[in-house]
């Protein structure tokens, strides 16, 4: 069965690089020589890998998030709003925190993300507990506000004391999260981010709130006849799903950018939703699938750098990675697996 | 004349038709009876096309039918009502029957109203009014709305499967009639049903499948009830039901105060007032849709009552906690089929204490091994605590959930409708499971359209109609004083 896990993916990844070669010859470039400068720009060397791995942090918090939503059957669109409030929360509470010890003043930081987050991601819960609003419609718009808001703060109320640019006054150093590899700019913030996923793995699978919001996820009607208070539980994932990526915001803010920008977020939140979706929700399995991404993100600007292919086609080969991958997760497929292996599986079985 | 030769089909490691032979001639109804899983729903998705044999044919008066190919059998005529409702929900009945054979060319949903309300009348009886949504209704009413559209294509062979485990006394005569009517035009109808006495009133002939063979054939008028049992079964002896005993009054677990629900203009629940004691079987007979579902909601706490009270007296007020319902419709509410069985019993949450979740930590291989015990003492057919429960078959499933019920020992169960669809052993093995959870000083309310059931089980007799419960005095339980209350007729 492991292997039959595993063939999956690597079957799609093959196939995606198949349809990328044609496309690559039809434009005139190697495909040897692109996926070369691709692998070298995301895994090439410690310092690039590290990068790799710092690209990838967002996406594995908003990941988490989407998963941990999704598992309840909560499509939460706005994991992207969800970070930006908490990067937001992070970022205002930043500059104030100078006279703090290091380790309170950036866990404050966190823990204000989370909150951020947590409020963001609640409110779209409690619309769709109390008020049957649909969840998908109330994140999409919460994305809008959010980024409004932040657009907002930093040309008025956060704005840096010269007013010169659109960006807030940076945190307090003491607050900053450390970076333990110069030049390159891997941080605490990818290790909790890995620890975030086997938190929520365990919560999934193996807690009793987990279990009713999966149960939840599958059968709302069902649920309810189990004593499971469906309306407060959504709320609760909500928030949790919104404190995960609000972490992830604020994470971002203390390790890299130190201040808010109105480009904080590339829309990692979005991305996040194709990562969460390829690991099938499995919090584990988004580690490297979030690493996937990263990888392609930051082996794309090498390859764009080196063999002078327009970044838009990167843009091209995640798609494509992405449609193979789900394509790839089909009933047709799980019938071609059983085939091949489930007769091992049953023999052994008995 | 509708013929299977040498029907093989196997899915897996299960044969499920082995050299199947079957034939059903014009002007003929054919009852096909047999065990859960012993074919008959493999060999009628065959026939219907929706499922394609390993081997073996069909032909309708000589014409080979296209395997595996739904639209091939239905425009050869052959169109079948299946068990589960297959409808879509959040769609007006009428909008669904658009999709049948009513408005073949034109789309108008207004000839499918009067088209469909004329056919309703012939079977006898009345549909909601137009716009009302599917999920709206109750199970009887979806199966009546399946059964209009399978009709709606004039279709010369007609498969039903269990249509008639839901519908009451009163319309189970107008329904068999109708099915003569359809005999005397010359359609070919075939009846897939566990209720053997049904199937000898209104068959002409009846095919017996077991283990997915065919053990006979018979003449409806040249065999019995006795005889088709046995060969349904084999060798295995019938358990004997008991007859109603006076019961011993126990101590209040249940009690429901003028419960009345509202829901939008009608009235489901009509101040219902209902005590269930500790060792004794209170039923609930009445046709499906006349508050049954809203009862079991409102003990369940799944939904508030508009006023009265619910009251576990001597308990703590979590109803849930005390508390096993066996809902009526297993797979939406019983069970959640993408879930493993062991999940599907962690839903209880009696059963999760009880396997010690501290922390809210679930113990996944307790859970595990107190699946393998209950499969295993329930006799669940499956592959093993991990197996998603929508693999398990109607019967497994059915005792999946009679299982969790009674492993969570709570104070009382409410069971709704918990035979349905299930062959006679498997029911008669469920029902003496609740009587002994009864004698065991367990409180049951019963909810059944099956008032044999009722009358063989139960201490206490209501009958229940648009929400009014009225109890049926001991010296008045006969089927005709029953079948007067259940239409609405006052004493």
């Amino acid at each position: 069965m492991k292997l039959a896990a595993l063939a999956r993916p690597l079957a799609a990844l093959a196939t995606a690089t198949a349809s990328i070669s044609v496309i690559l010859l039809a434009l005139g470039a190697s495909p040897i020589k692109v996926f070369d400068a691709l692998y070298d720009g995301a895994f090439g060397n410690w310092v690039v890998f590290a990068d790799t791995l710092t690209k990838s942090a967002p996406l594995l918090f908003c990941g988490l998030a989407i998963a941990v939503a999704f598992e309840g059957a909560l499509w939460n669109i706005g994991a992207n709003g969800q970070l930006l409030i908490g990067a937001m929360s992070a970022g205002a509470l930043g500059p104030w925190l100078g006279a703090w010890p290091h380790a309170f003043a950036s866990s404050a930081l966190l823990v204000a993300g989370a909150g951020g987050g947590a409020l963001w991601g609640g409110i779209a819960g409690w619309l769709r507990a109390r008020r049957d609003v649909n969840e998908v419609i109330a994140t999409i718009m919460l994305n809008f506000v959010a980024a409004q808001i932040l657009s907002w703060l930093v040309h008025g109320p956060l704005m840096e004391a010269s007013r010169a640019y659109p960006m807030s006054t940076p945190i307090a150093p003491v607050a900053e999260l450390r970076l333990y590899f110069r030049p390159c700019r891997l941080n605490l913030g990818m290790l909790l981010a890995v620890t975030l996923a086997l938190v929520c793995y365990a919560f999934l699978y193996h807690t009793e709130q987990g279990f009713e919001l999966r149960a939840m996820g599958r059968n709302r009607h069902a649920a309810a006849f189990f004593g499971i208070d469906t309306g407060a539980l959504t709320v609760w994932a909500m928030a949790l799903s919104g404190a995960l990526a609000g972490v992830g915001g604020a994470t971002h803010l203390a390790a890299i950018t130190h201040r808010l920008y109105e480009t904080l977020s590339p829309g990692w939140g979005y991305e996040a939703i194709a990562v969460a979706l390829i690991a099938r929700l499995n919090p584990l399995a988004i580690v490297p699938s979030s690493v996937l991404f990263g990888a392609l993100d930051n082996g794309a600007q090498a390859m764009q750098r080196t063999q002078d292919v327009s970044p838009v086609l990167v843009q091209v080969i995640e798609g494509l990675v992405i449609m193979t991958l789900l394509a790839f997760d089909t009933t047709a497929w799980t019938a071609i697996r059983d085939a091949l292996w489930s007769p091992q599986s049953t023999a052994t079985k008995g | 004349m509708l013929a299977a030769k040498a029907i093989t089909k196997r899915f897996g490691q299960t044969l499920a038709l082995a050299d199947v032979d079957f034939c059903a001639r014009e002007g003929e109804i054919h009852a096909l009876v047999g065990e859960n899983g012993a074919g008959k729903s493999t060999l009628i998705n065959i026939f219907a096309g929706r499922i394609r044999p390993d081997y073996g044919h069909v032909t309708l008066d000589g014409a080979t039918v296209g395997a595996g190919s739904a639209s091939a059998a239905l425009a050869h005529g052959i169109a079948a009502v299946y068990q589960s409702p297959m409808l879509f929900e959040r769609m007006a009945w009428e909008e669904n029957l658009a999709l049948g054979g009513f408005s073949s060319r034109h789309f108008n949903l207004g000839t499918v109203v009067t088209d469909a309300a004329a056919l309703a009348g012939e079977l006898g009886f009345t549909l909601p009014p137009p716009g009302t949504f599917v999920d709206r209704r109750s199970v009887a009413e979806r199966v009546r709305l399946e059964i209009l559209r399978a009709l709606s294509f004039r279709p010369r062979v007609l498969i039903l499967d269990e249509p008639t485990s839901v519908l009451s006394p009163a319309q189970l005569e107008p329904f068999l009639h109708l099915l003569r009517r359809l005999r005397s035009q010359g359609r070919i109808v075939i009846i897939v049903t566990h209720k053997l006495a049904e199937a000898l009133a209104v068959a002409d002939r009846v095919t017996v499948l077991r283990h997915g063979r065919v053990a006979a054939e018979r003449v409806a008028t040249l065999t019995g009830e006795a005889e088709l049992a046995q060969l349904m079964i084999g060798d295995v002896a019938l358990p004997h039901s008991t007859t109603c005993s006076s019961s011993n009054h126990g101590a209040t677990v249940v009690e429901l105060l003028r419960v009345t629900l509202k829901s939008g203009e009608r009235t489901a629940l009509d101040e219902i007032s209902l005590t269930l004691r500790a060792g004794s079987i209170v039923g609930i007979a009445g046709v499906d849709g006349n508050g049954q579902q809203e009862l079991v909601e409102v003990i369940a706490g799944v939904r508030a009552p508009t006023s009265g009270t619910v009251r576990l007296p001597n308990l703590d007020d979590v109803a849930k906690d005390v508390l096993a319902v066996i809902p009526q419709n297993r797979d939406v509410e019983g069970l959640i089929l993408d879930l493993s069985l062991w999940e599907n019993l962690m839903l209880s949450r009696s059963l999760r204490k009880r396997l010690g979740a501290r922390h809210g930590w679930i113990h996944r291989s307790r859970a595990a091994q107190l699946c393998q015990e209950l499969t295993k003492r329930f006799s669940i057919r499956g592959r093993g605590p991990d197996a998603l429960a929508g693999s398990l078959s109607g019967g497994n499933r059915q005792r999946l959930v009679v299982a969790r019920a009674l492993a969570a020992a709570p104070a009382a169960i409410v069971a709704h409708d918990i035979c349905r669809g299930l062959d006679l052993s498997a029911a008669a093995e469920l029902r003496g499971r609740l009587r002994d959870y009864a004698a065991g000083g367990g409180a049951v309310l019963l909810i059944s359209t099956d008032l044999e059931e009722l009358l063989a089980q139960c201490h206490r007799l209501y009958v229940i109609n648009r929400g009014r419960l009225t109890e049926v005095q001991a010296e008045r339980r006969d089927l005709v004083e029953i079948g007067l209350l259940m239409s609405g007729a006052s004493r």
